[in-house]
């Protein structure tokens, strides 16, 4: 075949010249990422394509995941670089890595997409970060190997899991204080902010059980009730227009799921291998399965597996793992 | 007094570098066997949580106190010295299949393991899948090498390797 080097040099210029459009297309789908610890690595798995289309290596150990659409980035944690790396949704490359503390692993964003925070596991501390610039912005000494962090609906409260003090603590951020703290069950580890409800889901691992707590006036957290899960749930996720709370349960290899109005449980998923990270989005739900190393697509409404898509070796997805980059 | 406050300020400069640790993080190990037998005649020999010194040839006994119920606890004496210790967590005899949970500082460098053995298959084949989650023995930095991740999955493979081998012996010699 011979060579036809003008010819070659129209079609590249041709696909150079779709490339904005193409990626206009492309940056339209949402997008998961979900951390590969085993891999240093993060899976970005397009929702419309249902295909991963790229695989990002990150720092050491990644965990913690929050995809921030209006900043068009997504922060990872990553405790074994003490570090948190920056990835570009567009580009889907790391662009900046930032000094968090030591260990940190949980991690969500203000809802305007200005703020993320970080809890500093081995430091004791939450640490806020501006998304635009990634400085430092909060700092705030708080208890006991605090794990997951939620921001309030106003952006104005930070909750954060104190896991070895069974405790959520609340930190006004213009004040940079904790300004209240409420008991949970025992070994906190996520937390999910219902947003129009008005309320914190805590995700008691030793407990087996998800306390939830009314934050209508977040310096004053109300514990309101108590709902059984299975063994050692370690992630949450609203769907189906918050009509259906998924709970992953590690230890049962299932996803519990609940009524959050009658706050019962109405459903238990089976099939999956040491569930952790839950994410939904749209008509789905993505479950990160640790032990397999896949990712599972599910129907909202009813649970129904729809499909399996390996991800890294490792992989945690332990945040609200779900963004598409805002329009520019 | 002053060396004192100079000192104890120094500690405080270099404690978060000494607590700097990552921590480490979670491991895992599945190991595989296909045994010519069926599903349920391999299920019998390895159902009961304290028979596992019958099939496993690095136990020497493993008596639990509360058989098959959930929460019961086996007493692990390894052939040669060492012990574990190890919790019924979860029994699905339909599903051929239950988890227990290691109490830590056992004979295994792990700490916070959960493992769960499964027996499933069609006709006259059957496959046995062990797979177990669990942290290194050492919990902050820079571990020894006999207390590091590799230590970790190495001393997690090796059991089951060894019980599953057995076990397909035991059973296709019958």
């Amino acid at each position: 075949m011979p060579h036809r080097p003008a010819r070659l040099l129209r079609t590249l210029s041709a696909a150079i010249a779709l490339g904005p459009a193409l990626l206009a297309s492309a940056a339209a789908a949402p997008y998961a990422y979900i951390t590969n610890q085993g891999e240093h690595s993060v899976t970005v798995f397009d929702l419309a394509a249902r295909k991963v289309t790229a695989t990002v290596p990150v720092a050491q150990s990644p965990a913690g995941v929050v995809a921030v659409g209006r900043a068009g980035k997504v922060f990872v944690t990553a405790p074994g670089s003490n570090a948190v790396s920056v990835i570009d949704m567009r580009s889907q490359r790391v662009i900046d890595t930032l000094p968090a503390g030591a260990g940190a692993v949980g991690i969500d964003a203000a809802p305007d997409g200005t703020r993320v925070y970080v809890a500093d596991w081995f430091g004791g501390r939450l640490l806020g970060f501006d998304t635009a610039t990634h400085r430092e912005t909060l700092r705030v000494a708080v208890g006991d190997a605090p794990a997951g962090v939620a921001v309030s609906a106003d952006g104005r409260h930070v909750f954060v899991a104190e896991r070895d003090n069974d405790l959520v603590a609340v930190i006004d951020v213009a004040a940079a204080a904790v300004v209240a703290r409420v008991p949970t069950g025992s070994h906190p580890f996520a937390l999910l902010l219902d947003a129009p409800r008005a309320r914190l889901y805590a995700l008691n691992v030793y407990s087996n059980s998800v306390s939830v707590i009314d934050v209508r006036d977040a310096a004053r957290p109300q514990r309101l009730a108590v709902v059984e899960v299975g063994k050692a749930p370690y992630g949450a996720a609203l769907a189906d227009g918050g009509r259906r709370l998924y709970v992953t349960n590690q230890l049962d290899d299932s996803v519990s799921v609940i009524d959050p109005e009658r706050l019962r449980l109405v459903q238990t998923l089976g099939g999956f291998a040491y569930p952790e990270g839950v994410a939904s989005v749209g008509d789905r739900v993505l479950v990160v399965n640790w032990m397999d190393d896949n990712l599972m697509v599910l129907d909202a409404a009813t649970g129904r597996p729809l499909q399996t898509v390996a991800t890294g070796s490792n992989p945690r997805g332990f945040g609200a793992f779900i963004g598409e980059p805002a329009p520019r | 007094m002053l060396s004192r406050r100079l000192a104890l300020a120094a500690l405080t400069l270099l404690a978060p570098g000494l607590a700097l640790g990552h921590g480490p993080t979670r491991q895992k190990v599945t190991e595989k066997i296909a045994i010519d037998a069926p599903a349920d005649v391999v299920w019998t020999v390895i159902k009961d949580f304290d028979a596992l010194a019958k099939w496993h040839p690095a136990f020497e006994a493993s008596p639990a106190d509360k058989g098959n119920a959930e929460g019961s606890v086996r007493q692990l004496k390894l052939q040669g010295g060492g012990a574990l210790t190890e919790t019924l967590e979860r029994y699905n005899a339909e599903g051929r299949s239950y988890s227990y949970r290691a109490k830590d500082g056992g004979a295994l460098p792990v700490t916070n393991y959960t493992s769960t053995l499964t027996v499933s298959g069609e006709g006259n084949k059957s496959v046995v899948e062990w797979r177990g989650a669990f942290y290194r023995g050492f919990p902050n930095n820079d571990p020894p090498p006999d207390q590091n991740d590799e230590a970790a999955v190495r001393a997690v493979t090796g059991v089951y390797q060894a019980g599953l081998a057995n076990l397909r012996r035991l059973v296709e010699k019958r």
